[in-house]
Parts: C-alpha cells; structure tokens; sequence
C-alpha cells in the first residue's frame, strides 16, 4: 500500500483522543446506530451458529462427514435425488452431489472453519502490524528504515505466490486451519502495519504524547499507555474490513487446492467445488455464496459502526448503509 | 510428462496421468455415437478443426514427448517406425505399420529388431527422410536437455543405461544400425516381444540432424506428418497446423487429415472447455478437445438434454487407480490386514466421488478389463458393491486387532478425482465401519509424487494410479511388481516392493513371446497370481466422456487411448 | 512518509523523492529475490526429476541435476543469478551455445526459453486485463460512491451499496463462471474469452476481454464507492460547502464540482495501488477465462518448481507494486496540494 493510500484511509488521526472518553461512551454512540446494531446482531448468531455447529447437527440429526451414496443419481455424476438438491426433513438444505453428505451441517462447520480461519488470521495480521507498525514509528532512523523495507517487501510479494509455497513446505501433520490461518496472517499484514506507523508518527509529535516522552517514559510505556488506546479506532475499522477479505483468500487458497483440507468443510471449499454444479445443483452454490455475502455485509456495516462510535469526527468516511438522519448527528 | 497445472482442477482426469499427459485425447464410441454422428454425410476434406485444451503443448520435441501410441495432436505431425491402428474398441488396440512397412521382424530370441522404411516418405521440405534420421531422433531423446520421455529405450538398448545423446557422444549409439537408408536395426539387451509397442512412441520420429535446435527444436520440430507447424505461440499454448503438402497419404493408411487446417487453443479452464463444447457457437461447432472430459457436474446437465447428449464420445484408457500397501510399514506387513483392507472398500462410494458409475468402472483386477491386456477376472476379496465390513472384522481380528485399528491413508491434493481427498474420504467412510480408524494425510502434488516414489519415504497406504504406456500387461505390471526394477534411490515404482523369483522369472518368459496375444493371456494369468498377495486394492477404471462439437463427424475413439482420435475427424 | 503535513506541498522534493524511492525499491527487489531462492530451497518437489520425467533412472536426473546447476550450493547458484541480472549469462541448446543479455532472469527450467522472454510474451496480457478492469471499476465504483452520496439513506444508496458489496463478497472464480455461463453460454452476448493481442485486432481484444474486466470490476468496485462516497460526504460537511448551500447552490452542483473533487485524490491513489497488487494477482480471473497472462504463468511455475521463472516474474511483478506505490503517492501530492511527498 503506498503512503498516499495509508494517509487517505487513516482520517482524523491528528484529532484523535485518547480512549480516555471510556467504554460507556463507545457503546452509547454504537447503539445509537441501528444498521450497526442489527450487523452486530448477525455476527453474534454467525459465531453463535458456528460454536453450536455439533448441537446443531445434533438436532439435525446428520453430521458433515457421512456420506449417503443412495441420495445421489450416481449415473448422472452424482446429482442429488429429488426436488432442490434433495431438501427434506432429514436433510434441511439438501445434500452435496457426489458423496450425499448432508449440506446443513456442512455449512455450520464450515462457518467454524472460515469464520475461525479469518478471525485468526486478522488477529495475526493486526497483531504483527501493530508491533512493526509502532516500532518504525517510535524507533530510531535505522530501525524505521529496516521495518519499512520489511514491510514493502511484504506487500510487494504476491500473496497467493508465497501461500503456495509456505503451505507446500510446512509438515503435512500441522493442523491445516491454523496453518492457513497463520500464512495469511504472515504473508499479508503490510497494509496494517503502514497504516500503524503512520498513526504514530502523527500521534509521536502531538503534545500529551511528546509530553510523556520528555518526562523520561520509556518507548513501551509511551507504547502502552498513550498510543495503543489512540491506535484503537483505525485499526479495529481496518481489522474489520480484513475479516471478510481474509475469507476470501481462504476461498481462492482452496481454489488452488492449498486451502483446508478435506473432509474438513469451509465456504470457501465448498464454492470450489460447487461452482461447476451451477446449473444441475444451484443450491449447492448459492448456500455458500450467500452465506459469505451476509457474513461480509454485516462486518462491513459493524466495522463502520464500530468507528463511528470510537471516533466520531471521521464518521461520514468509510461509511456505507447509515442513513442521513445520523449523517447529520454525526 | 510434465505435471500439467495444478489448476488443471475439477474435472476428473483433466490431465490423464503419468503416462498420457503429454498427448492423448478424447471421446468415445462405446455409446455407438461414432456412426450417428457421421451417419447423414460422408466426411469431407476441408475446414478449420478447433482444438480446445487445458494443457498447452509445453513439449513438443519428440524426444521430451511422453505419449501412448505416438499421441493425439503430436501424432499429426510426427510419424514413427510403427503406430496405433486408428479403429473403434478394442480393434484399435492394436499396433500396426507406419513409416515402417511392418510391425517389425524380430530375431534371436526377439534381441534384434529389424524395420525397413517405406520409399518415397518426405519431411516438409521434401527432403526424403532415411533411416539414419530415425536413429537420430532416437539419440537425442538421451541427451539430459531434452529428457522426459519413456524408460525403454534407456533400459531395453545395448548400451543404453549410459549413453548420454548425440551432444555430448558424437560417436552414437553402435546398438542401433542403419545398413541403408531404409533400413534399421535394434539389438537389444534381452528379449522384449513388445518392441513394436515401443515403436509407436515419439522418440521413433525421424529427427534430420542438419535441422536440430537443441532445446529450441519443439519451437518448430520438422514435420513428416501430414500437418506442419505454422505457429507455435506461447510455449505450446496456440498451435496452428496446417497441411504439409509433401506428406502423401499412399504412404499412410492410419491418418485421414480431412481437415484442412487444426488451431489449437490451450491454457482453458476445464469448466469453460466444456461450456465452450456444449454451447458449440461460431467456430466451437467444429471443435474437439483431446485432454479434458466431462465432470460430473457437466455430465448431470449433459445427460438431461439429448442433443448434447449425443455429442459425448464415451472412451476406455487402459488406467487402474487403486490403493497402494507398503508392506516394510506396519501393520501392512501383515497379509491379513491388507486382506481386510481390500474387503472393507466401497468401491460404489468410490466411485460417486470419482464422479459417478458413468465416469468410473469398478475394479477388482490391477489389469485394465481389456482384452489386449490379457484381462482375467478375479476378485480374490470380494467386498461386493460396498464393502464387506463383516469379513473385514474377522481377518483384523485374526490379525491380532479385535478392537479396532487405526491406520494413515497418504493421499495428493490436486483435484483430479483419482488420488485426490475425495477418493481417499469416501474410503476413510467406508472403513470406518469395519472399524478402522482412518487419518487422512493430504500432500501437495510434488511432495507426494516425491514421496510415494522413493523407497526411503513410501508412506504405509496410500492412493496411487497406473497407466498403459500401451495397451499391454507389459508396461502395466512389469514396472510395478518386477523385483528387478526396485530403485533405491531415485523413482521407484515397484512401491509393494515385491520381489518373488517365480513372477520375475514369468515376466521374463513372457518377453520372449512375440505372438502378442498369446503373451496377454500370460500376463493375464499374472496378474491373477499377483493379485493373491494383495498389494494393492483395484478401486476402479476411468471412463472417458468428452464433447465434440456439432460439425464433428467421423469420430473414432480406440480402446487404446480411450479419446477421440484426432487424425480422423472431419469436420465438412 | 505521513503525508498530511502543512499546506504547503508540492512537487519541490520530488527529485530526493525519486531517488529514496529508487533505493528502497532496489533494496526491497533484493530482498524479495533472497527470499524466494531459500523458500524454493527448501520447498519439496525435486526439480532435476520433475524436469526429467518421472521415469527418469537416477542417472538421468544426475546429469539433469548437473545441467541445471542444481548441485551447486545455493549461494552459488544466487550469485549465478545475480551474474546474469547483471552481466548476461550463457547458456546451451544442446547444439549451440546461447547468450541471455543483461538485464537475464535466467532460463526456465522446464521449457528452456528465456525468463525475460517469457515475461514479454505474458506482461501484454496481463496489463490489458488489469487496465481495462480498471478503467471498468474506477467507473462503476465511482459512479455508485457518487450515486450513493447523493440519494444518501434511500433505496438507491441501499440497493447500489448491496450489489458492490455482493461483489466483494464473491470469489471471481463464481462471478466469472457464473457470468460466463450465462452470458457466453445462454445469451450468447459475448464471446468466450480469448486472448487477442490488441495489435493484432483492437476491436477483438476488447470485446474478448469485456467479460473478465466486468468480473474483476464488479469485485474491486465495491472499495472504490465506498471511498468516493465517505471522500465527498466528509467534503459536503466542510464550512465551505454550507455555505454554498446556504447561498443556494444547486445540489447537483455541490456534488459534481465540489464534493467530488475530494474524492479525486484517494480514489487516485488506491487505483494505482490497486493496479500494481492486481499485476501479481490476476491468478484466479487469469486461470479461470484462460489469459496466458503473469499470475497463471506464476502458479503453474510454483508448481513445477521452476526457480528461475518464480524469481523473475515475482521480481517484475514486485516491481510494478513498488512503481505504483510512488505513482500512487505522486499522484496524490499533484491531486491534493496540502500533500509534501517525502
């Protein structure tokens, strides 16, 4: 990302305070945005879906991995039997052409993979960003330099390039989501970084934080104190837009056949490999498709909510879905 | 071969395998389609015939080249001492003179091969192609610039196992002799009844010396095929061929080169070679595509709509996937759990996940269920159509594992349904039930075929292929269970690691027999003795199902390549 | 590097601008190419018998091995490279010596051509893809921000927000296939995508490619409405613009000749970021509608394990992030006077 970039998506950084305003604040001005709300809404019953995804089969009564070979017209290269892809009391949704596997469930565990592959994998990338972000801004000449060259060597490596290659050399006895999850992590956390360290760089000169930095304090508490709670509002934004970016490199690393591994399902696998069953099982693509759609909608929409709430000032930018009433609260 | 990319994806057998990659095609007869479909109108000379492919002719050198009976689209320009009869079934299984003008007269023992040229045979330049040039062409698919190629000629020829091509050893290779300019003559280093087979690969293509480029060469290898190159763009990926005017079908019995013109197009998705086929718009009509089939999802639209329906060439390649045991890792050093592995099977999962009973044939012979291969049924451990788990029970706990087992089934990521995680799920399913405990182990393309071909590193079980170099039990068992053919260190593909005096002494017998039919019943009789020891559960055969467009006539699909054979269709 | 610093930017630094710039993207390439050379090295997939063939004897893939170099300890084959990059290197056919002149990537493996050879014949395809999707998404995504700023809170802005967002939310491998079914396949409104070079048919060349830019488009639009429409809403809030509304200033006229100029410098800005990322990540739409273009070239070499091809083309592609970044960052300093370039 270049400068330009980071300096256009990270507004109202030399206005930014200090979380000092409190917690009781953020959510005051978080429910009073009700697009956000309903959003929030969404996520807590994605993950909810997600963590009950065995109680959910339970009831179900299936399970993602069992194949069902009398389900599926195996002369016909395995279309499911019936009307909609086999939809019916014992199979909510249907079932996968081929094995017969019972599509309910294996879009609820799917949901744990990619939710937990892409939350992962954004805690990583925020995680690296903010240290290397925060290190070149604090730091000396030379260690500025080094990290800046470290992450524009990062950005500039094509992403699905390395995942091929790292997936490739690590044991194939490691747990294959973590694995995914920390190679997107670690191969995309360039963005993060530079738009880390040019918050600090602003935030270093402003007076409060100078002013701790004259009295003696050392760099990690100026770290912890002063900039991590004013770093809050553009990275959690950033993160929040990372979240459904990070399930889609999910998606195309199994398009590449690098992603998670079978009989494991996620989204993404599952749009693999329904994508050529278009037109004689539609419903096995649109399940995923749809289910990643609203997954995205409603981070996007939290994420602007959340920054909103943290950081009134900048809320007309990165906004979408907000009516123009709070437009002009805001 | 060169591996074709791993994107190659989705669709079953997108990129056949080991052994055909680098050239074979197409569709098939056994629905009958090949009479419809050329039944209102005789094929005309004529037209533009468009190839549609996944895998760009990356190698086009006859010596890189590793094909089975010469290849589909190189097969059009290269001609060799010997070729595929291009025939429906199993009629086209057999081999059959082309430059030569026999199959070949064997001597001593079937160690001396003699072939003599036809007269009047030209490259596209007119100049007359001699015996010497074949005997070139020979050499330099040794030199390591240009290696790829099959193993026979290293193994089979004097002098062979160290010869380093033409570069590097002007002198040549004093086991090949060119008396005159049109005849040759092989002495081999032990009797091999099937070199004619051998001689229908691209190795055997007349190379002249004074046009050799070295690695440059497959840019624009000389025709002595009916067509030339007159475009070879982006390593393979666009290929015009055009006709070669000095090429002279008195000559050729095997290759009808109806069209006047073929335009290949590679590097296409799968999926859109298949939409592109079944849309059959502009100048799609007239296209065939000689590497991709039908999936099973495009197969589940095909099959509901008659028109399309009769545009599928349905074809039979001598090809076994199966699991493979590695008896030096334990507990398959067992007979008897082997033995339960092979009743637990569900060969009818299996195969939904190879893409369903249209796509794959059961099978419980390691032969293809050809006759040319000599196939002879057996089914030593029966699992019925899905599985015998009962059974199963019983010899794991004779074994010694009453409650249970748990074993690692080592299987590749690509997406080719035959050794991918699909197979190896429907498997893990199916043993569960006679209560084996399956963990999947997924590589990465290279780092499987790195693995399962390295003595050191075979892992205990694991999903594994075979495809006919031609259509023979030769080529498809003696590499497999010869004793003599384990490596050490390098690729090895003996992975049951078998080596029994009696079966090495057989195959040698059976080298010796240049009655061809009489030597597949022996390597049918073989295969069932081999079988007994069960290394290997035969899981099933691909079947090959492949759009042509509708201007496509005269479809004529071997049981030798199992694909649509290119040299015949016409397209007027 | 922050930009935002005073009002008084300009292009004055640019020179010392350039000049940093050119070091770091020096520094950065050698880096990337170290990088590469010790992933591949211990990446498994065993070059000399992948090149061979899998038949090859041991002794086979030795002298494959030896020809290649791949014996030699690895910084040596580094400096092999760094030669070429630098000096040229030679190399044989078999029957004749070849020269590979300085600027050379090397020789690919598996096909024998020339890395830098290899580049030109893909670069061409590559950047019609990306250009074209470009112009096609900076207009739809502009559009909708525009559209979406000025119907703000009404079914317009809500259903043009979802359909961008769908987009993101979709993998180009659906929308395309998709699209291609449908479009190519049932309507028969366009052709099957096909590379035709632009020199050879311009007409062709865009009516082939129109499909996969709209499949890219549709997917990177969504950023851009996003940023145009926060760009603009953040200017209509500014004192100025209240008081051209206060003197009565026509709405539209507010939007078109003041809101969107706010808009210009970031959007400028991501699209030059955008097209240098998109350079090395045409993978996906590149397999999909079959464009032998850099990113499919790429993954087809990561799997064989041809060195030399993976270097070079990260390399170039490496360097068009680079390049872009400092076009991006130029562009904003002329787009938004308050910018110092630094």
């Amino acid at each position: 990302m270049s400068e330009a970039l980071v300096a256009s998506q990270a507004p109202g950084t030399d206005s930014s305070v200090p979380g000092a305003s409190g917690a009781r604040q953020f959510w005051r001005r978080l429910r009073a945005q009700r697009a956000a709300l309903v959003a929030a809404g969404v996520v807590a019953l994605l993950v909810l879906i997600a963590l009950a995804a065995p109680l959910l089969t339970a009831i179900e009564g299936q399970d993602p991995t069992t194949y069902h070979p009398s389900l599926v017209d195996s002369a016909r290269g395995g279309v499911p039997v019936g009307p909609l892809g086999g939809i019916g009391g014992d199979h909510w949704l249907g079932v996968e052409p081929q094995t017969g596997r019972d599509l309910f469930a294996r879009l609820v565990y799917g949901a744990r993979v990619s939710l937990g592959v892409a939350l992962a994998a954004t805690l990583v990338q925020v995680l690296i960003g903010i240290v290397v972000g925060v290190a070149a801004g604090l730091g000396n000449r030379w260690v500025d330099q080094l990290l800046s060259r470290a992450t524009d060597v990062i950005v500039a490596m094509p992403l699905m390039i390395m995942s091929l290659a790292l997936l490739a050399i690590v044991p194939s006895s490691f747990p294959r989501p973590v694995l995914v999850a920390l190679i997107i992590g670690l191969v995309a956390w360039g963005s993060i970084a530079k738009i880390v360290r040019a918050h600090t760089l602003t935030l270093k000169e402003l007076d409060y934080v100078a002013a701790a930095r004259l009295s003696g304090w050392g760099a990690w508490r100026v770290a912890r104190r002063e900039l991590l709670p004013a770093l809050a509002a553009p990275v959690i934004t950033y993160a929040a837009l990372l979240v459904p970016t990070n399930i889609t490199v999910e998606a195309a690393l199994s398009f590449l056949g690098v992603g998670v591994k079978p009989p494991t399902p996620s989204w993404g696998q599952m749009l693999t490999a329904a994508d050529i069953w278009y037109q004689a099982a539609p419903q096995y693509l649109l399940l995923p498709a749809g289910a990643l759609f609203v997954t995205v909608l409603a981070l996007t929409v939290l994420g602007d909510g959340v920054r909103t709430a943290l950081d009134p000032r900048a809320a007309s930018r990165l906004r979408i879905g907000t009516g123009r009433r709070r437009e002009a609260k805001a | 071969m060169r591996h074709p990319s791993v994107i190659a994806r989705r669709v079953a057998a997108a990129s056949v395998s080991l052994v055909v990659a680098a050239g074979a095609a197409a569709c098939g007869p056994k629905d009958n389609d090949a009479s419809s479909a050329g039944a209102d109108s005789k094929p005309q000379k004529g037209g533009t015939l468009t190839v549609l492919n996944a895998n760009p002719q990356e190698d086009f050198d006859p010596a890189r080249l590793y094909t089975s009976g010469g290849g589909n689209v190189p097969s059009l320009v290269f001609r060799t001492l010997t070729t595929r009869n291009r025939e429906n079934g199993a009629a086209g299984a057999q081999v059959v003179p082309d430059l030569a003008t026999d199959t070949g007269r064997p001597s001593k023992n079937a160690t001396v091969w003699t072939y003599t040229l036809k007269k009047g045979l030209k490259y596209e330049d007119g100049t007359p192609i001699t015996s010497a040039d074949i005997k070139y062409g020979i050499e330099r698919s040794f030199a390591a610039e240009l290696s790829g190629g099959a193993p026979y000629l290293r193994d089979w020829l004097i002098g062979g196992a160290d010869y380093q091509g033409p570069y590097k050893d002007k002198k040549g290779l004093d086991s090949i002799e060119t008396p005159d300019d049109l005849t040759i003559v092989f002495h081999l280093n032990k009797p091999e009844g099937e070199f004619p087979y051998l001689a229908t690969q691209t190795q055997f293509t007349p190379v002249p010396k004074a046009k050799d480029t070295g690695t440059k060469y497959e840019e624009h290898p000389v025709s002595s095929g009916p067509y030339k190159v007159v475009k070879n763009e982006n390593d393979g990926e666009r290929l015009v061929l055009e006709r070669n005017t000095h090429w002279s079908a008195s000559t050729d019995a095997e290759r009808k080169a109806y069209p006047d013109k073929i335009d290949v197009r590679s590097g296409l998705d799968s999926s859109v070679i298949n939409q592109r086929l079944s849309a059959s718009q502009g100048a799609d009509a007239a296209a065939v595509t000689t590497d991709t089939n039908l999936g099973p999802a495009e197969l589940a639209k095909v099959s509901g709509d008659k028109a399309l329906a009769a545009r599928v060439g349905t074809g039979h390649f001598g090809y076994t996937n199966y699991l493979a045991f590695n008896p030096k890792v334990k507990p398959f050093d067992n007979p008897k759990v082997r033995q339960a592995i092979s009743y637990a099977v569900d060969r009818t999962s299996v195969i939904n996940a190879a893409g369903g009973s249209s796509l794959a044939e059961p099978a419980t012979t390691y032969l293809p269920d050809q006759k040319s291969f000599g196939y002879t049924p057996y089914d030593h451990f029966p699992a019925g159509k899905s599985g015998n788990p009962a059974k199963a029970k019983e010899l794991l706990k004779e074994a010694g594992y009453k409650n249970g087992l748990s074993i690692t089934l080592t299987h590749s990521n690509s997406k080719d349904f035959e050794t991918s995680p699909e197979i190896a799920t429907a498997l893990q399913d199916a043993l569960k039930k006679a209560g084996i405990t399956v963990k999947l182990q997924g590589l990465e393309d290279n780092d499987y075929s790195d693995k399962i071909h390295s003595a050191k590193t075979e892992p205990g079980l694991f999903l594994a292929h075979w495809g006919a170099d031609w259509p023979s039990g030769g080529p498809f068992l003696a590499p497999i269970f010869d004793g003599r053919q384990i490596v050490k260190d390098g690729a090895n593909f003996n992975t049951g690691f078998l080596d029994d005096k009696s079966v090495n002494a057989e195959i040698d017998a059976i080298n010796k027999l240049t009655d061809l039919d009489q030597a597949a019943q022996r390597w049918g009789a073989l295969d069932k003795k081999i079988g007994e020891q069960a290394l290997t559960v035969p899981l099933f055969h691909p079947v090959y199902k492949r759009l042509y467009g509708k201007d496509v006539k005269n479809i004529v699909i071997s049981d030798w390549t199992g694909v649509l054979d290119i040299s015949q269709v016409a397209v007027k | 590097m922050s930009a935002l610093k005073g009002l008084s930017g300009s292009l004055a630094g640019f020179p010392g601008f350039a000049l940093r710039r050119l070091v770091g993207a020096v520094v950065t390439l050698f880096a990337i190419s170290v990088i590469i050379y010790l992933v591949f090295y211990v990446a498994p997939g065993d070059v000399a018998q992948i090149t061979c063939g899998p038949r090859c004897s041991p002794a086979q893939v030795h002298q494959v091995a030896e020809q290649l170099r791949l014996d030699d300890p690895l910084y040596v084959r580094y400096w092999h490279f760094l030669q070429g990059v630098f000096v040229g290197q030679d190399y044989s056919t078999g029957t004749s010596v070849q020269h590979c002149g300085a600027p050379c990537l090397g020789v690919s493996y598996q096909s024998g051509q020339q890395v830098t050879q290899l580049i030109w014949a893909k670069l061409p395809v590559t950047f019609s893809l990306v250009l074209g999707a470009m112009v096609l998404w900076l207009i739809l995504g502009v559009g909708t921000g525009v559209l979406s700023a000025w119907r703000r809170g009404r079914f317009t802005e809500r259903a043009l927000t979802a359909v961008t967002l769908a987009g993101t939310a979709t993998p180009v491998f659906v929308i395309g296939l998709v699209l291609m079914i449908v479009v190519c396949g049932q309507l028969q409104l366009l052709p099957f995508p096909q590379y035709v070079p632009f020199t050879e048919d311009p007409e062709q060349w865009a009516w082939n490619l129109l499909l996969p830019w709209l499949s890219l488009a549709l997917i990177e639009s969504a950023k851009y409405a996003r940023l145009t429409r926060s760009s603009m809403l953040e200017t209509l809030a500014e004192d100025h613009v209240r008081t051209f509304r206060a003197y009565g200033v026509g709405e539209r006229s507010i939007i078109g000749r003041h809101a969107l100029r706010g808009a210009v410098a970031p959007v400028i800005a991501l699209s030059a970021n955008d097209f240098g990322s998109a350079i090395g990540g045409a993978v996906l739409s590149e397999t999909l509608f079959g464009l032998p273009g850099l990113g499919r070239e790429l993954v087809h070499a990561v799997t064989v394990v041809d060195l030399p091809v993976v270097v070079g083309m990260v390399l170039v592609t490496g360097f068009f992030v680079v390049l872009a970044n400092a076009v991006a960052d130029v562009l904003f300093a002329v787009a938004d006077r308050r910018v110092v370039l630094s």
